[in-house]
């Protein structure tokens, strides 16, 4: 069964707001696909235009090739399981299951055998006869996922359903639902503001921010090769400084970071960068590593400020000695064994990373002046729009 | 309720709204209902034969209404009536809180359940009277629908139970509007969302959803209609034909017109009793107990 899904330019304005800017994706079928942002970012809009909820202001929406205009949300062959799920309070889990079939006219004993053949699914065998108010969390979870699913959609819609779970449960839900996607083979789309979620779920993922997509690719391509300041942020945690492209061999760029000395990096994803333009660098806390003062290639020199254990690691906060940055170094448990007596506060230290890790974006944010704090110019951003259609 | 009514306003004051409801309770409700029951047990006398031989408890009263055929048929008729006008006001209103508590923006909200309510500023006679001239024979709803060409006649809209029926639903429509409005407006959006998306169609979502939901307040719609247009006299009074007669109707002349207080007094407990008997049917068929509704 067909299942892929493909947004021609849409948009979607409420009155004079622009909620999604002209978007066009081809999702496809089979795949788990994430839409990850901060919450207003236009990624559940976009979910509820696949749904058939809102009418897009302009653009199409295929899915399994045929054009959705017009066609109503009882008409789509999508299903969406809801933030807070939805489920029907005043019935059985049999019949919260079975609510879609009925509605489709499958007699009793045909809609029977399904549901149970789905509560087998989700491992929650037995609980037919129970009120949906009697289950768990993580048991209602697996119920609206039955519902959902027995319908027979084309397109599984998930509006952040794991957000009511705590964190052990999530978790194992997580994997839960990678395993449901594989069996069925069901097109995933999910919406999250988690990007542990995403990533560990996902085909491919888009970010968003600001009605926009910032990048779609696949989560290890998503956190090593960012394609914008907002992907290199969200996702992950990462360091950013500012610096000027000297110039550039291949991949590998040389910058000046100013009092910081000479640095280092990799082009962005499909990102164009001239010599002498204003750029950012981003390197990402578990790559930065303690050498010696006297080593070569990129070095950063810091005062440690804070020391936070976090069992299988330890995460220093550190200030630049040159700009008075923070900088914040992730040391895994071998590393941070081996400089135990340096990790107090107050120590100076050197770190050094390869260059293959840290990214290099343009500089795209304004440039404010210091003193008066006003914006001074504004720079467009030149690979951040860029969507590759898959 | 003593405690924390002193807890709150100190000892004497609470001592004295306690005193207060225990006489409006007692002398205002419970002492005239026991007195109206005395007097539906005895028979009809003259003054100077009270505490004579005749004055002894009988059920009589009661009686008539059984041996009476045209005021058993009356009774029925209101029973039957009441129902009728409970059911078209529900069907009237429950659009209205649908599209009140669902559909409508919040400024439009308020703007209609204004509409709604300024009528009620007006007392309720003229309000009915009001329906009589605009149902009247030559009154302006014949007029326009002449005009229009629908009629070539004028429609006697007041000979049967029609200008009953429209005026109790319109002198009633808040007393079901409010409570289904408020049992509609506590659904989650997303169950009827989640319904449409499964791919039920409008009237699959309002019957197994959101009428289900709205239980309660459909109940308490339904109950107070028809204690109201059981016991209401003005409308059908007002808007009634000789053949449309109200069972209150013959309450009210057993007491102020046939001067016997006994046999309206059995008259007023049986409609009281049928009230009861309506409500606790209702409960049970809608399954909801007396603290839904109290909701």
């Amino acid at each position: 069964m067909e299942g892929s899904v493909r947004l021609d330019e849409v948009v979607m304005r409420f009155g004079d707001f622009t909620a999604i800017e002209t978007t066009s994706l081809t999702i496809e079928s089979g795949e788990f696909f994430s839409f990850l942002g901060p919450s207003g970012c236009g990624k559940t809009t976009l979910l509820n235009i696949v749904s058939g909820f809102l009418v897009p202001s302009q653009g199409q929406v295929h899915i399994g090739g045929e054009p959705m205009a017009g066609v109503p949300v009882n008409r789509r062959p999508t299903a969406m399981i809801f933030q807070n799920l939805a489920l029907f309070p005043l019935m059985t889990v049999f019949e919260n299951i079975e609510f879609g079939l009925e509605v489709r006219g499958v007699d009793k004993k045909a809609r029977r055998e399904v549901s149970e053949r789905l509560l087998a699914l989700v491992a929650l065998e037995g609980s037919g006869p129970k009120r949906v108010t009697e289950l768990s969390g993580g048991q209602k979870q697996r119920v609206a996922i039955a519902r959902a699913l027995a319908v027979e959609p084309r397109v599984l819609l998930l509006d952040e359903p794991l957000s009511a779970l705590d964190l052990k449960l999530r978790q194992h839900m997580r994997a839960e639902l990678k395993t449901i996607q594989r069996k069925t083979g069901i097109t995933f789309i999910y919406i999250t503001h988690d990007q542990g979620e995403a990533l560990t779920m996902s085909d491919r993922v888009a970010v968003m921010s600001a009605g926009r997509i910032q990048q779609v690719a696949d989560p290890m391509t998503l956190y090593r090769s960012p394609a914008t300041g907002f992907v290199a942020a969200f996702v992950g945690e990462t360091n950013r400084l500012e610096a000027r492209l000297i110039d550039r061999e291949g991949k590998r760029i040389r910058l000046d970071g100013g009092v910081l000395g000479e640095l280092a990096g990799c082009a962005g994803e499909g990102v164009e960068l001239g010599n002498g333009e204003r750029v950012a660098l981003y390197v990402r806390p578990e790559h930065l590593k303690p050498v010696s003062a006297d080593a070569a290639g990129p070095r950063l020199e810091g005062d440690v400020e804070a020391v936070h254990f976090e069992g299988a690691s330890v995460m220093l906060e550190t200030r630049l000695s040159a700009s008075g940055e923070t900088l914040r170094v992730q040391l895994g448990h071998e590393v941070s064994r081996q400089y135990a007596d340096s990790l107090t506060v107050g120590q100076r230290m050197t770190f050094g990373y390869d260059p293959a890790d840290a990214v290099v974006l343009p500089d795209d944010r304004p440039v404010v002046d210091e003193t008066t704090g006003e914006m001074v110019e504004e720079r467009t951003v030149t690979g951040g729009a860029h969507v590759p259609s898959a | 309720m003593f405690r924390q009514l002193r807890a709150r306003f100190g000892g004497p004051l609470a001592a004295a709204i306690l005193t207060l409801l225990g006489i409006w309770l007692i002398v205002m409700v419970t002492l005239p209902q026991l007195q109206m029951i005395d007097y539906s047990l005895r028979p009809n006398l003259l003054p100077a034969q009270v505490g004579g031989p005749d004055d002894r408890l009988t059920l009589g009263n009661y009686a008539t209404l059984f041996s009476n055929d045209i005021h058993r048929s009356i009774f029925l008729k209101t029973l039957w009536s009441s129902v009728l006008v409970t059911v078209l006001t529900l069907v009237v209103s429950y659009p209205l809180a649908w599209y009140l508590a669902k559909v409508a923006t919040p400024r439009q909200a308020a703007l209609c359940i204004l509409l709604l309510i300024i009528p009620f500023w007006i007392n309720e006679i003229l309000r009915t009277y009001s329906w009589f001239i605009i149902l009247s024979f030559r009154g302006p709803l014949n007029e326009v629908l002449m005009m229009t060409g629908l009629i070539d006649r004028p429609i006697r809209f007041l000979s049967g139970d029609g200008g009953v029926m429209v005026g109790m639903v319109y002198a009633y429509i808040l007393f079901m509007v409010f409570p289904v409005y408020n049992a509609i407006e506590s659904l989650d959006d997303n169950q009827v969302r989640a319904a449409r998306d499964l791919g039920a169609g409008t009237v699959r979502t309002h019957r197994r959803i959101v009428i289900p939901h709205a239980k309660p307040g459909i109940a308490t719609g339904c109950i107070m209609t028809f204690m109201l247009a059981a016991g209401s006299y003005a409308v059908p009074a007002l808007l009634g034909s000789p053949g449309s007669r109200w069972f209150t109707q013959i309450i009210y002349n057993w007491f102020f017109e046939g001067g016997n207080w006994n046999q309206g007094a059995a008259y007023a407990f049986l409609l009281l009793v049928l009230c009861i008997g309506f409500m606790s049917l209702v409960m049970k068929l809608f399954k909801v107990g007396l603290g839904d509704i109290a909701k």
